[in-house]
């Protein structure tokens, strides 16, 4: 993990991908927190599959449909557990690292409504439209500093792929009132 | 785009700055020129559509609700060049799985346009009772049924089993011991042995029915010779039958089918079972009497070109063209009886 | 040997320039779509299919087999570089493909995933052309209790790919097999884990699970850690496959063919099952086994070699049986049938010139794509040089386009979403991804071969080693958890010649 964000543009052709980390991934404060959380999540999955799985009919089979998600769910929780425990011990002695957490996770709500709302206005805008505004709403939050000719490559982009799918192979996309 | 990666550097020279003038220049010029390759298909795809008089000459599309390659998909795309003549250029996609009812479910939210087609047949109805779905036939109008597929009863060649009395035998002795492979839970094979265990006074409900999700995982079962008998399409079963590694015992047709002459019916074999795996076409809910009228019609031209028949025998398929209210009385009589035996096998 | 003289027949009738051109786009067609993540080669086999039919028949099963081919390959190109597989088949290569990508090695990764894929591409379909009777033979007694200990064999080989910590590998296994669980049942009919929802019912797509692992997870870590603005310096070699790249690559293909091939060729084989298998064997048997997680060559060659190898093996059923076993094979099923060319027990008697045109359209396109290729790995590579956000802007776009495709609703796409996110989740803990689709692809295959095997003896376990073959799996598996001890036995024994080969590697990558 780079310790402060990379302003735009600044770290152009850099050497390797990720300069080295210091701490191998997941060990330091967030990745402990992140193996809780993680950890939280996989308990909660297991209540819901155990919950979903005796509220199947055994049927006539031998082994029924719950049997398998029943094990699995125990398996669940092991694993899940002993990653919460794990990391509740690491957490205090683990690195703290990165600042600007908060910013960063404004970044990423703010994909996920782009997503979302491409997931939205895909059937009433059409492909080429919306694909190019998703580009360029990701591209801009991933840091790309120039915002026309970010819009210009996605819509390219877009309408390459609209050409190749929708007229060349037959694949239909959705067309937007104007056709692409 | 490869030369975006030097914003911050300063350029110095005439021609670096021609260089970099071009580099921002270009990608516009690429989206101008997307955006006239674009607009050209539009308009040529405008006009490409031909005069069919249903909803302004729009395009018709066909649900196919299952994935490529499958016997729905199959009869999507025969139609798609059957009805080439009669309504230009056709679209066919795939919305596979679960029997179908999610194919269902997503063409039942569509609006009430003729245009919009989907493919159908007896395993949707299947599904529907088994899956609990909240949509069902009553949410699409039916317009007709087009083709049918019969099902037949092999077993492994070495097998003691000679017919189907002895598998009738075995059934009435040991129900659990005879393990029937089939296709997918529901599906027209299981409703089938169902049925048969129903006719010999058996329990649905005790049929030892290993259910597959495709052929070849069925065929996997059946090939090493582990179940006792399996259930399967005639066509997709064929190829083994005629190599003699499958050995049929009834079929379930009313009469005896034209490429397996020697393979006598259920019915003759004393069990009074009839079965098939019939395919249809359905419309969105909610069109206007005269447009149901005129689709059938548009359907019942397709199913007597030369086109479509050239499609049947090529894929093996019987003949079952049957539109009206003779088929909503048809489709009504067979979701009573699969809902009767899905309830005994303890399916919905 | 008659099966020759055919076979030169069949050249003669595929090698005309017309159908050249025709390879020529088939594999064009088959490489962009096996790129683009959930647009697989079924789907464009099916689209293309009605515009084929006024076609020479050569010609089009030329283009598919192309289509096929390359959509094998196309897979692994974004698998290496961008860390985002294609294919379900090509998530392997992109655990050493990528960390080799990412040490400026990308160039040298595609040309062991190009070299590979046509070696073993080539070495199947001798296979397909030579034994398929044979194979087929043996392939008709893999039934349940068979799979069951495939399956067996395969989770406990996967361990290799868990990655460093056994507890974080695993828990991804697990996750993976929880998603597996999602659906209706096939046994029973009952809808498990769906709460309701519709989009559910049918389970959640490998593609989709797939593309929200790597593509999703890598694009929202890139945000989370602010990497945006970096590019990765693509070639750092001089030559793209270095001599010791040479002679550590060709044993790996090899090894991976003559697994892909028999187990492709299984009729519920598929050809994911075969990347994981090779991936282990490589790792246990390498030499630079310390290398692995960092950019091992072999552990791109021999899944590549693998998959490939795997997908001239899934027409081994289809054309000797006529069993079509993935959606791919029921498409092309689709298209022999309309040529009048009946796939089954009698083909190679009876259908005669037009099997052969279609075999030998399976040399051409593989003898086209390296051709297509090789030359194209260092511009491939290049593409490494475009900004981070410009690639990911794009990999999201293609993600979207690939779910929505394959027959998507907005709900398929918050599936996905909620997907990429416990994958940033996952990665942010440190806890590996791959694992978690391997778990996916397994545990519904153990699962239901073992229900149905239980069902066929009414619940006698001892169906399980009922047969010689299930013997033979069941001892290759307690052979595959004793392997690492009987390697390091003949390590020693081979003696100190490689041993300093591998100390002189070593001091010069350092």
């Amino acid at each position: 993990m780079s310790g402060a964000a990379n302003p735009p543009g600044s770290a152009a052709p850099a050497g390797a991908a990720a300069a080295p980390a210091p701490v191998p991934e997941g060990d330091d404060r967030h990745g402990h927190q992140a193996s809780i959380g993680l950890g939280a999540l996989m308990l909660a999955a297991a209540a819901a599959t155990l919950v979903d799985a005796a509220g199947l009919e055994g049927g006539s089979a031998l082994i029924g449909a719950g049997a398998f998600p029943t094990v699995v769910a125990l398996l669940l929780i092991a694993a899940g557990a002993a990653l919460i425990v794990r990391s509740l011990a690491k957490l205090r002695g683990a690195p703290a690292v990165g600042p600007a957490l908060r910013a960063r996770l404004v970044r990423l709500a703010a994909l996920i409504a782009a997503l979302v709302v491409f997931a939205g206005v895909l059937p009433y805008a059409g492909f080429t439209l919306s694909s190019a505004l998703l580009f360029t709403a990701a591209a801009l939050l991933l840091g790309a500093p120039h915002p026309w000719r970010t819009a210009a490559y996605g819509w390219t982009l877009a309408g390459l792929l609209f050409l190749l799918f929708d007229v060349l192979i037959g694949l239909s996309l959705p067309g937007g009132p104007w056709g692409f | 785009m490869t030369d975006e990666n030097t914003p911050g550097a300063a350029g110095g020279s005439a021609a670096r700055r021609r260089r970099r003038g071009l580099a921002r220049a270009g990608p516009f010029a690429a989206a101008a020129a997307v955006t006239v390759l674009l607009a050209g298909t539009a308009v040529a795809g405008g006009e490409r559509e031909t005069e069919h008089g249903f909803a302004e000459g729009a395009q018709f599309r066909i649900l196919a609700p299952a994935d490529p390659g499958g016997g729905w998909d199959q009869t999507a795309r025969e139609m798609q060049a059957a009805l080439r003549d009669q309504v230009g250029r056709a679209e066919v996609y795939n919305v596979g799985g679960a029997g179908g009812t999610i194919g269902l479910n997503q063409y039942a939210r569509l609006p009430a346009d003729p245009t919009e087609l989907m493919v159908t047949g007896l395993i949707m109805v299947g599904a529907i009772e088994t899956s609990g779905s909240e949509v069902t036939m009553d949410d699409t109008t039916p317009l007709a049924r087009l083709t049918t597929d019969y099902e037949v009863i092999v077993v492994p060649e070495g097998s003691q089993v000679r017919d189907l009395a002895d598998l009738v035998d075995l059934m009435r002795e040991d129900l659990k011991a005879v393990s029937i492979a089939g296709g997918s839970a529901g599906g027209v094979e299981q409703i089938l042995a169902g049925l048969i265990a129903q006719e010999i006074g058996a329990d649905p409900a005790e049929v030892n029915y290993i259910a597959h999700a495709g052929g070849g995982e069925l065929l996997s079962t059946v090939l090493s010779g582990r179940s006792t008998a399996a259930v399967s399409g005639v066509s997709e079963i064929l190829p083994q039958i005629e190599a003699g590694r499958l050995r049929p015992i009834a079929v379930s047709s009313a009469e005896r089918l034209p490429m397996l002459p020697d393979v006598p019916t259920l019915r003759e074999s004393g069990v009074d079972v009839e079965l098939s795996n019939w395919r249809g076409v359905v419309a969105p809910a909610g069109i206007s009497r005269e447009e149901e009228r005129r689709l059938e019609d548009l359907i019942m031209t397709m199913a007597r070109s030369r086109g479509w028949q050239e499609a049947l025998d090529r894929r093996g398929w019987g003949d079952a063209a049957l539109a009206g209210p003779e088929f909503e009385h048809f489709l009504q009589a067979e979701r009573k009886r699969t809902t009767e035996v899905l309830d005994r096998i303890g399916l919905t | 040997m008659a099966e020759i003289a055919s076979l030169i027949d069949g050249f003669g009738a595929a090698l005309s320039p017309v159908n050249l051109l025709w390879a020529l786009l088939g594999v064009t067609i088959g490489t962009a779509v096996g790129v683009l993540p959930g647009i697989g080669p079924a789907l464009t086999v099916a689209l293309l299919l009605p515009l084929t039919f006024r076609l020479d028949p050569a010609a089009s099963l030329i283009m598919f087999a192309g289509i096929y081919y390359g959509g094998m390959y196309g897979g692994s190109t974004t698998s290496i570089l961008l860390n985002t597989p294609g294919e379900s088949a090509s998530i392997v290569s992109a655990l050493e493909g990528n960390r080799m990508a990412r040490a400026g090695r990308g160039a040298a990764a595609l040309a062991a995933a190009a070299i590979g894929s046509f070696v073993a591409g080539t070495l199947g379909t001798v296979g397909l052309t030579f034994l398929a009777p044979v194979v087929a033979g043996i392939a008709v007694d893999f039934g349940p209790p068979e799979y069951v200990a495939l399956m067996a064999l395969a989770f406990v080989t996967v361990s290799a790919l868990l990655g460093r910590s056994l507890l974080k590998g695993g828990a991804s296994l697990l996750i993976g097999v929880t998603i597996g669980l999602v659906g209706i049942d096939e046994q029973s009919g009952d809808a498990r884990l769906s709460f309701g929802l519709p989009a559910l019912l049918d389970g959640i797509d490998v593609v989709v699970v797939v593309v929200a692992l790597f593509a999703l997870g890598e694009t929202f870590t890139r945000l989370m850690r602010g990497t945006g603005g970096e590019t990765v310096e693509p070639v750092r070699d001089r030559a793209v496959l270095s001599r010791s790249d040479w002679r550590r690559s060709w044993p790996a293909w090899l090894r991976g063919a003559a697994l892909g091939f028999p187990i492709g060729s299984l009729p519920a084989g598929g050809a994911e099952v075969p990347t994981f298998l090779s991936y282990s064997a490589e790792k246990r048997l390498s030499k630079h086994r310390s290398e692995f997680g960092r950019g091992a060559i072999e552990g791109v060659a021999g899944p590549e070699a693998a998959n490939n190898a795997a997908a001239a093996g899934v027409l081994v059923p289809l054309l000797t049986i006529g069993l079509p076993t993935s959606a791919t094979a029921a498409v092309i099923l689709t298209a022999f049938q309309s040529y009048g060319l009946q796939p089954g027990p009698q083909l190679f008697s009876e259908s005669g010139p037009l099997l052969w045109t279609l075999i030998a359209s399976l040399y051409i396109g593989n003898v086209m794509l390296l051709v297509l290729n090789l030359p194209l790995v260092r511009m491939w590579a290049r593409l490494l040089t475009i900004p981070a956000y410009a690639i990911y802007a794009a990999v999201l776009v293609f993600a979207t386009l690939g779910t929505f495709a394959s027959g998507g609703t907005a709900t398929d796409l918050l599936v996905l979403y909620a997907l990429g996110l416990l994958a940033l989740l996952m990665r942010t803990a440190g806890v590996p991804v791959a694992p978690a689709v391997v778990g996916l692809i397994l545990g519904p295959l153990l699962e239901q071969e073992l229900r149905r095997a239980l069902a066929l003896s009414q619940g006698d376990p001892a169906i399980l080693v009922s047969s010689p073959l299930t013997i033979t799996l069941w001892v290759l598996m307690l052979l595959a958890l004793a392997l690492p001890a009987v390697a390091r036995l003949v390590r020693r024994d081979v003696g100190a010649a490689p041993a300093r080969e591998e100390g002189e590697e070593a001091f010069t990558r350092s």
